[in-house]
């Protein structure tokens, strides 16, 4: 019986101390991550606290009638959400209707057509644009967008659409520049970059041999983008989406420049409004009254429901969609 | 002779940018025939099938030199129609490729391309294709189920009816059964049979015992040149070249 080191009668002698110690270093880290968990929990928890105890008073006040209330007076002390609310809602369908087809029409472009030698410039042309602060599309927004859209565009349009009916009250004058419409489109603008680089991301996840597959049954380009590419990475790009209508609801800076700031729910997309975040903004330092501030605190409550509200939707969306497909992804 | 050459490949070359894959290939496929492409990884086997329907034109800095005379027509010609092409020559892969779809749509996408079918026509169409790749008795009361759902032997059955949908001319498989276990691999290969009454077929394969069972001819290839060309049976048996026989009897590769 030779004891040594190779030995089978022996087996290896483990360290007491040493399991001790890998034994506590396993513990530790499983309360630090813990504790960073449940911080967030508390942190979400004191949010939703401060939130709710500081728009107690105008909930008091006004009732559930604060969120069809279209009035918005100071003076009077009478507040109502619905033009903020109107306003959020609106900006945010403008600039996705613009933005969504627009990106993944960049994004199909980059990853399926465009010659290889221009994909990198315009990519990193899309990634810059989604760096550039929000304050920025702000001034650009008030200085250039709106004094051009005021001159050439919102003057054909009102032209344009005069006698048709619903798009002649929705693009109807005077043309001011700034609006609901201008806002939605610096939205646009500035989500873009964001539906793109994701949606550019989630094409490039889908197998090379799925894509011969339909091109070798003699499928053109837009079939096989259509039929299978699309459906393939429909998850991804509907969380790209999601991530960017979160952006969009609650963007508050660039909005605030070129929305008009007026708290009223006009037929034209044209006229100026306001959104929930920008009225906040704006009006939180000038805020007199206890009442005041609480409305727009309650203001702020309602943008993190109606948050929740659209995305959870735009789950439940998905989760239809791919039970139509019969859960038809790899 | 000639009338049952489906496909003749003239002194064909491919390359990778620099690098030549394929060095003046010359082989006839023959029609309503199996012809079983062997040989070492490497060796160009699944290159020459990518040529038969210029699936590599999807990718940069690829390109192909000589002749392939499909019915007599040079399909290396840029006046070729590619989605023509490809709707004449159907090709199923190493894994399978169910489209995320239903296992109807699936079939039904081929289809639709380049046919419009009332519905009634279309649904029989379906029908027929499964059947063909023996898939239809395990699928026919979840149709709007989707394709990959399936197994893997059953995703790869869906595939094949998939090409045959589409009538093609030519179909080309590049080591289809890989993926796959035994039992849907006697499955698949029972069907390359049958589906030789109307189709010229070609099949890549590591399976040398598989090459033997199905194909009628075999090429042997080594490091992107041809070695060597003849009856299954023949290669198999009686070998005239020194390196098909090390291959073949697995001395190397």
């Amino acid at each position: 019986m030779v004891a040594g080191p190779l030995s089978l009668d022996a087996p290896p002698q483990f360290s007491s101390a040493i399991i001790r110690r890998a034994h506590r270093r396993d513990w530790m880290f499983h309360r630090v991550t813990q504790a960073s968990a449940l911080a967030v929990l508390a942190i979400f928890l004191g949010i939703m606290w401060s939130l709710l105890s500081g728009a107690w008073p105008a909930m008091a006040a006004f009732g559930f009638g604060f969120l069809w209330t279209e009035s918005w007076n100071p003076v009077r002390e009478v507040f109502g959400a619905a033009a903020p609310i109107y306003g959020t809602l609106v900006t945010s369908a403008i600039a996705m209707a613009i933005a969504v087809p627009v990106g993944i029409g960049i994004a199909i472009f980059l990853t399926e057509l465009c010659p290889r030698q221009l994909r990198r410039p315009i990519g990193v042309a899309v990634e810059l644009l989604a760096g550039i602060p929000s304050i920025i599309y702000g001034i650009w927004g008030l200085f250039i967008l709106a004094p051009f859209l005021q001159q050439n565009v919102q003057p054909w349009a009102i032209d344009a659409f005069a006698g048709i009916p619903v798009l002649e009250d929705l693009f109807a004058g005077p043309p001011y520049g700034i609006g609901i419409f201008t806002a939605g489109l610096i939205l646009a603008i500035m989500t873009l970059p964001f539906i793109c680089a994701i949606t550019r991301d989630v094409f490039e996840t889908v197998p090379p041999v799925l894509k011969e597959a339909a091109y070798g049954l003699g499928a053109t380009t837009w079939e096989v983008l259509w039929k299978v590419v699309l459906p393939y990475a429909r998850g991804g790009v509907v969380g790209g989406i999601m991530l960017a209508l979160g952006r969009t609801l609650g963007e508050t800076m660039a909005v605030t420049f070129v929305i008009g700031n007026a708290h009223r729910i006009s037929e034209s997309l044209f006229a100026p409004g306001t959104t929930i975040s920008a009225a906040i903004a704006n009006e939180f330092t000038e805020a007199l009254g206890d009442l005041y501030v609480s409305s727009l605190i309650e203001l702020g409550l309602i943008l993190f429901f109606v948050t929740f509200c659209v995305l959870a939707a735009a789950q439940y969306m998905l989760y239809r969609l791919e039970q139509r497909a019969g859960g038809a992804r790899a | 002779m000639s009338d049952t050459v489906k496909v003749a490949i003239n002194k064909l070359s491919f390359f990778y940018g620099q690098f030549q894959a394929l060095k003046k290939i010359t082989l006839p496929l023959y029609r309503n025939k199996v012809t079983a492409f062997i040989g070492p990884s490497g060796c160009g086997k699944s290159t020459l099938l990518r040529v038969l329907n210029r699936i590599y034109e999807l990718y940069p800095r690829q390109h192909a030199e000589g002749e392939v005379l499909l019915d007599g027509v040079n399909i290396l010609l840029p006046s070729q129609d590619l989605n023509i092409l490809r709707a004449k020559v159907g090709m199923v892969f190493q894994k399978p490729t169910p489209f995320p779809m239903t296992i109807f749509d699936n079939i039904a996408f081929g289809l639709q391309l380049y046919e419009k079918l009332p519905r009634s026509e279309l649904e029989a169409r379906v029908e027929t294709a499964l059947r063909r790749a023996a898939l239809w008795d395990e699928v026919k009361d979840k149709l709007n189920a989707s394709g990959t759902s399936l197994s893997g032997g059953q995703q790869q059955r869906l595939c094949i009816a998939r090409s045959v949908a589409t009538k093609p001319e030519l179909i080309l498989l590049d080591e289809p059964c890989s993926a796959l276990d035994p039992i849907s691999t006697a499955k698949i290969e029972e069907l390359i049979y049958e589906l030789t009454n109307d189709y010229t077929i070609v099949i890549v394969t590591h399976n040398m015992q598989q090459a033997s069972r199905v194909s009628d001819h075999t090429a042997f290839m080594y490091l992107g040149e041809l070695v060597e060309f003849g009856l299954t049976e023949q290669i198999f048996t009686t070998p005239g070249n020194k390196r098909t026989e090390d291959y073949i009897t697995g001395r190397f590769g």
